[in-house]
């Protein structure tokens, strides 16, 4: 079942069209990327969601029922532009942000204090949040996104700014909340993550849905024919490959002629008594397929 | 309820992290001890000058007429004290402030045979100053005055106590006692009444009368204050959110009318706490001037005091409301100030016409403003307080539904402009676009 349902979705500013008739679901306990250039309606959409904005048609779906404001205790959100008080001490900022979300002043306070020593930011919780550094600061954004472990959360570019080891540390947080049956949607540009851990994607332009789909099957369909394959010989020529290039030593990449499926064309080469050492369908890079769709839609 | 909730978080946080900031703390608490500091400094030279005055001040007299029958020094009489004000004072314990009032009061006369004497004792500064009182002074009544050349200042009350001096001595034998203590002080007793448009008698003293004005006077300034501390920290509270971009954080959680609910209610509160905490320590410092009141008779003016809290607390919102909605539209602090600006203005109204509220309280420029929403609230309690029998009960009645459908409205418009306020970002929309943007925030 899905935990979140968006149905026709449109909304201008004027005369500018931000989403236009936008209509996917996010199935429950995955983590979603929510992919698209600058400006192409994904922060609009996000902003509807969390009822910050409201549509001009269409409707939203949460938990299965219509969605009501009460939802909202239910949702963690991490804004694009985010900021926290700068005056205030990180530990009351985070009950507050909790509080808000429901629970009460002693829980939010506790759990705040679990997630700073979870960020190894335990020594933080009484400092004044201008001595933050910045990805300290961010990562305090995130665990109050996260504090009341909220079933869905949508987190807007989470890693940008942070060192690698954050990055990691953040990631394999996401990854803990799909294990624990959570739900993320990733609205990110680094789409070395999406491919590593986002299971379905959906990819907006100019208002529009443009692709969506379990990340592998976005990545089959969006991919040319090919294959490759590490051998020490070069492979024998069979019937179903139209071209064979050479990438790197013992590395050759075989397009495939019409509907050809890889299986078959594995079974040929070892017929043909070919010493292969590695087999893989190529698939295209999500940042590819991102591109493509966005300069189609330019042209 | 989720509303309820979110606005009492977000008025608890607002209220707990104002109270604790540095700079509430010093202006709660170091105001008064301020106030204290510059009254201090004021009073001193009024002390020196006090016992400058508590000595004797030593006048030559020259009474060719010979009507003061003078054979060496003689003192003025003490001046007559109005019967409330010496009760008072005696009840408050200040008995001795009285007595000092009395003393600092009396002038010494020294008499000289002719004036050149007289000026030979100015000269040699043996006395502060001289009179001659002429052969012809009971046809003319003119006395002549000298003084030094220098500036100064009590020359009246020398005259004025030689003039008490003058008819003690002119009546002295001629008329009774009793006669005698009217001519110098015909009007010092009795009480003053005021009477109603339904011929019922009410306290008319001068103490009264100050309570009477003091009340909603008080009330104006503190409704000043307030407006403008709590309205200073509702604009800087949303401003830094604003620029600290915390503000799409708080619309996950709340509306902008939840949100808004909660900043007036918890920096209202903290501005309220800070003008309790002043008027305690004001009355704290002044609790003397309780039992001056009950010793006076005095009647407080108890519709104007009981009405005066809920028009406070609606004028507190209505004008919040308007003040935090535009204010909002601002994408800094110093924006945000200018816009908001136009409310505060509104609010000093009634203080600009105070002095035709005094003249008439129930005129027709008084009866006006009690109907418009940015004065009813103080125009109200100063008609309730400074003639509560003028002020119909369908006038009160008026007021308050004028003031609630005011607020109701401005909270409607506020929140409106709030909702857009909080959502744009970088340079200041346009009047249109502010409008079609609140159009679609409904």
């Amino acid at each position: 079942m899905p935990i979140l349902a968006f149905d026709a979705i449109t909304k201008s500013y004027g005369d500018t069209v931000a989403l236009r008739d936008v209509s996917f679901e996010v199935p429950e306990g995955q983590i979603f990327g929510l992919l698209g250039p600058n400006g192409a309606g994904k922060s609009t959409l996000i902003r509807i969601l969390m009822d910050i904005l409201r549509p001009d048609s269409g409707g939203i779906r949460l938990f299965g029922e219509p969605r009501r404001r009460q939802h909202l205790d239910r949702l963690g959100y991490l804004p694009e532009e985010r900021g926290l008080y700068r005056k205030l001490k990180v530990l009351d900022v985070m009950t507050y942000f909790g509080a808000l979300k429901g629970i009460s002043r002693a829980d939010a306070r506790a759990r705040s204090l679990e997630w700073l020593e979870r960020l190894d930011l335990a020594h933080t919780a009484s400092w004044k949040i201008e001595r933050l550094s910045k990805g300290m600061s961010q990562k305090v954004q995130i665990a109050s996104a996260l504090l009341t472990d909220p079933e869905l959360c949508v987190l807007d570019e989470p890693t940008t700014g942070l060192d690698p080891v954050n990055v990691r540390l953040v990631l394999d947080l996401l990854a803990g909340r799909r294990t624990h049956g959570r739900t993320t949607i990733l609205s990110t540009h680094h789409m070395n993550e999406v491919e590593a851990l986002c299971d379905r994607v959906a990819l907006i332009d100019r208002g529009r849905l443009m692709v969506y789909g379990p990340v592998d099957e976005v990545r089959q369909r969006y991919s040319r024919p090919e294959v490759r394959v590490e051998t020490r010989e070069r492979p024998p020529e069979v019937p179903a490959v139209t071209a064979m290039v050479q990438e790197a030593p013992a590395v050759w990449r075989l397009t495939l002629g019409d509907g050809a499926a890889p299986s078959a064309v594995l079974g040929a080469l070892v017929a043909a008594g070919a010493a292969i050492d590695r087999f893989e369908p190529i698939l295209a890079p999500i940042e590819d397929i991102f591109v493509r769709v966005v300069r189609e839609g330019q042209a | 309820m989720i509303g309820a909730r979110n606005t009492r978080t977000v008025a608890a946080f607002e209220f707990l992290s104002t109270v604790k900031r540095p700079g509430y703390l010093i202006a709660t608490f170091g105001m008064p001890l301020f106030v204290a500091l510059y009254g201090g400094l004021v009073a001193i030279p009024a002390f020196y000058l006090e016992r400058k005055q508590a000595e004797p001040k030593v006048y030559g007299v020259v009474d060719e007429a010979g009507v003061l029958g003078l054979e060496g020094e003689a003192r003025a009489p003490r001046p007559a004290i109005p019967d409330e004000i010496r009760r008072a004072l005696e009840a408050s314990g200040q008995a001795a402030a009285l007595d000092r009032a009395l003393v600092s009061s009396q002038y010494v006369f020294r008499p000289y045979a002719a004036e050149p004497d007289a000026r030979q004792a100015l000269v040699a500064r043996d006395v502060d100053g001289y009179f001659v009182v002429p052969r012809d002074y009971l046809e003319s009544g003119g006395v002549d005055t000298y003084a030094p050349e220098t500036v100064r200042m009590g020359g009246g009350d020398a005259r004025t106590a030689l003039g008490s001096l003058l008819r003690q001595r002119l009546l002295a034998g001629r008329v009774d006692e009793q006669v005698a203590a009217r001519v110098a002080s015909p009007t010092s007793g009795g009480r003053r009444f005021a009477v109603t448009p339904e011929g019922e008698l009410g306290d008319g003293s001068v103490a009264a009368t100050v309570t009477r004005l003091v009340v909603p006077i008080g009330f104006m300034v503190l409704f000043l204050m307030s407006i403008m501390m709590s309205a200073g920290y509702l604009l800087q509270g949303t401003a830094t959110e604003k620029e600290n971009k915390v503000v799409e954080v708080l619309l996950a959680s709340a509306n902008p009318d939840e949100i808004m609910a909660g900043k007036l209610v918890g920096l209202g509160g903290a501005g309220l706490l800070q003008i309790g905490v002043w008027l305690v320590m004001l009355g704290a410092a002044g609790v003397g001037i309780v039992p001056m009141l009950v010793a006076a008779r005095v009647e407080v003016p108890w519709l104007a005091l009981g009405l005066a809290l809920p028009l406070f607390v609606l004028a507190f919102l209505f004008f919040g409301s308007l003040m935090l909605g535009t204010g909002s539209i601002g994408s800094n602090m110093r924006e945000a100030q200018q816009l908001a600006m136009g409310w505060s203005l509104t609010a000093v109204l009634p203080f600009m016409l105070m002095s035709l509220l005094i003249e008439d309280p129930h005129g027709a420029v008084a009866r006006a403003l009690t109907w418009i929403p940015f004065s009813t609230a103080p125009v109200t309690v100063f008609r309730a307080s400074v003639d509560p029998a003028g002020l119909a009960w369908w006038e009160i009645a008026g007021a308050f539904a004028v003031l609630v459908a005011s607020t109701w409205l401005a909270l409607q418009l506020g929140a409106r402009l709030f909702r857009v306020g909080l959502l744009i970002s970088g340079a200041r929309p346009k009047f249109r676009e502010i409008l079609r943007q609140a159009r679609l925030a409904g």
